[in-house]
């Protein structure tokens, strides 16, 4: 079982990586923090329900595998520079 | 009869019963989108929702739903709440024909109260929220963004005020979605090619007439403002953004100014769509935002969008619809009406007065050539001019009765649809068709339609009597 906490702070609930970072806290302080992964750009808020924030419940149709993020589609294309 | 701004609009929601207040204290999520997705569910009468109590915030506002029903729609228009649709479209397209209607500008925005160049933070600024379980993150869905044509810069009309979906990835940098074909996508395209980053305005919580006419597909030199001036019947009120000289709404509740960066793609998505599934995540470009202006206590306005009907339905429902109209009656004035409201007209019907047997399936077939219709108009139905094309029970009467499965379908294999058509394979290519359900004239004749049921004496009249009873 996965220690909602640490998995907050530590792994990405997408791509499972170890690049999550504190975006943000509420104004009002102590109420949230909102986290973000820096590989997939995923982000969540400290007070979601757990399909949101815990890796190992985030569903498997939604993961994102690092590896693929590089070969997605890319819209728009970057165009030539003019000469 | 023109709103000046989101406020001046609730104002009119709430005199009519159309503004529910919200201060019970909600979380962001899953609340927010719960309670716009739970209106949408409920009723197509529903009003405007006004949340100011979301946990985190001193004074965090929410507004959900501004559009999401007919009436809201009709008193967005100036008409009466009660006004049935096929009004609000006739209505609607003789606005349009009022393009343009010249701006006016202002230089006192209200939005220039408070203004950030430092240290900016949208969390603390916005009510930030997820909108549906899956989304990637946070989203600003109903901001009017601007940008100018960089090879062109000083053209009021290639200036574009268009709706396009924001992922805010940091407290200052945004993911955007601006497809090739999107007027803001040629300005990219220009910039990127200049070797330049493409300044931006991103007007966030207006009044319903600019995001309407923001979703609209105007030709590229056509002025947003111009044809918001027409739809609302007077000059539309606009004002300059202090870093980029943008021109904005007057009355947004916050303008921030960025810019596109040039050559960068980042992951986005997904993103529940208006589909009702959701968008896989593509490479797409970002913003960094430079400075902020607002009002004190903004009001964020959000969008829902998913599973169909949603407050997107409405919003989108006639600018759709009229367009496709106007285009087919130029070359066909038999065209009484075009209802494209399904999922931004994927399927649309037409009523029709037909010239000649065959007539009504060439008509449904030039829409699918439209300009929209190249994207959309997957399935059309044509009805006769006596149908009501908004009236759900009267299509349904026509296609149970009057559609003959061997003579009436024309199929079109592989034109180009939408990628975000989940049924599209590949993602982009769609067989489409039109249903014919006209009654059959010479040289097409078959089926026995020579005796309908016509309304008894005096039916006209009941009608105003017992509406009136009603009232």
């Amino acid at each position: 079982m996965t220690n909602p906490e640490i998995s907050q702070s530590e792994i990405c609930p997408r791509c499972d990586e170890r690049a999550v970072r504190v975006m943000t806290t509420s104004p009002v302080p102590g109420v949230w923090t909102m986290f973000s992964c820096d590989v997939c750009f995923y982000s969540w808020r400290s007070t979601e329900p757990s399909y949101a924030t815990d890796p190992a419940t985030y569903p498997a149709a939604f993961k994102v595998d690092p590896s693929t993020i590089a070969d997605m589609p890319v819209v728009p294309t970057v165009p030539q520079r003019r000469s | 009869m023109a709103h000046s701004d989101l406020r001046d609009f609730f104002s009119t929601l709430e005199k009519e019963g159309q503004l529910l207040r919200l201060s019970r204290p909600v979380d962001a999520e899953p609340h927010l989108g719960a309670a716009a997705r739970a209106v949408a569910n409920l009723t197509d009468r529903g009003p405007a929702l006004l949340f100011d109590n979301v946990n985190g915030y001193e004074h965090g506002q929410v507004a959900l739903n501004v559009v999401g029903s007919w009436p809201n729609h009709a008193l967005m228009l100036g008409m009466p709440k009660d006004t049935p649709v096929k009004d609000q479209f006739f209505e609607f397209a003789r606005r349009w024909d009022d393009y343009p209607v010249p701006v006016e500008r202002r230089e006192d925005a209200p939005w220039q109260e408070c203004t950030v160049d430092e240290g900016i933070n949208l969390f603390d600024l916005l009510p930030l929220f997820r909108l549906n379980r899956y989304d990637v993150g946070c989203f600003i869905d109903k901001a009017v963004v601007v940008s100018r044509d960089p090879d062109d810069p000083d053209h009021f009309g290639k200036q574009n005020a268009g709706i396009y979906r924001i992922q805010v990835k940091d407290v200052d940098r945004l993911g955007i979605q601006p497809l090739p074909t999107h007027d803001i996508g040629l300005h990219l395209r220009a910039a990127e090619e200049r070797g330049e980053n493409l300044p931006v305005a991103i007007a966030i919580g207006n009044e319903p007439v600019i995001t309407t006419v923001a979703g609209m597909p105007l030709a590229y030199e056509q002025s947003e403002y111009e044809m918001a001036g027409a739809i609302q019947g007077s000059p539309y009120r606009i004002a300059k953004a202090p870093l980029t000289g943008l021109d904005v709404p007057w009355g947004s509740e916050v303008v921030l100014e960025g810019e596109i960066i040039a050559g960068v793609r980042e992951i986005e998505g997904p993103f529940g769509e208006f589909t009702g599934h959701y968008s896989g995540g593509r490479r797409q470009p970002i913003i960094k935002i430079h400075k902020v202006s607002y009002r004190r206590d903004p009001i964020f306005e959000h969008l829902y969008l998913g599973m169909p009907w949603t407050e997107m339905d409405y919003t989108l429902a006639l600018n759709t619809s009229v367009p496709l109209y106007q285009q087919l009656k130029k070359d066909f004035p038999e065209v009484v009406a075009v209802n494209a409201m399904y999922t931004q007209g994927l399927l649309g019907v037409v009523a029709v007065k037909q010239r000649y047997g065959g007539f009504a399936k060439a008509v449904g077939l030039r829409a699918m050539t439209t300009p929209h219709g190249l994207g959309y108009c997957k399935v059309m139905i044509m009805v006769d001019e006596t149908v009501d094309p908004f009236n759900l029970a009267q299509v349904m009467w026509a296609l149970s009765v009057k559609f003959h499965p061997l003579h009436d379908i024309v199929t079109v294999p592989n034109a180009s649809v939408l990628p975000l058509d989940p049924s599209s394979d590949p993602a982009g290519i769609t067989h489409k068709v039109v249903l014919d359900a006209t009654t059959p004239i010479a040289p097409e004749v078959r089926g026995h339609y020579s005796q309908t049921v016509d309304a008894p004496a005096e039916t006209a009249n009941w009608e105003k009597i017992i509406k009136e009873m009603l009232k």
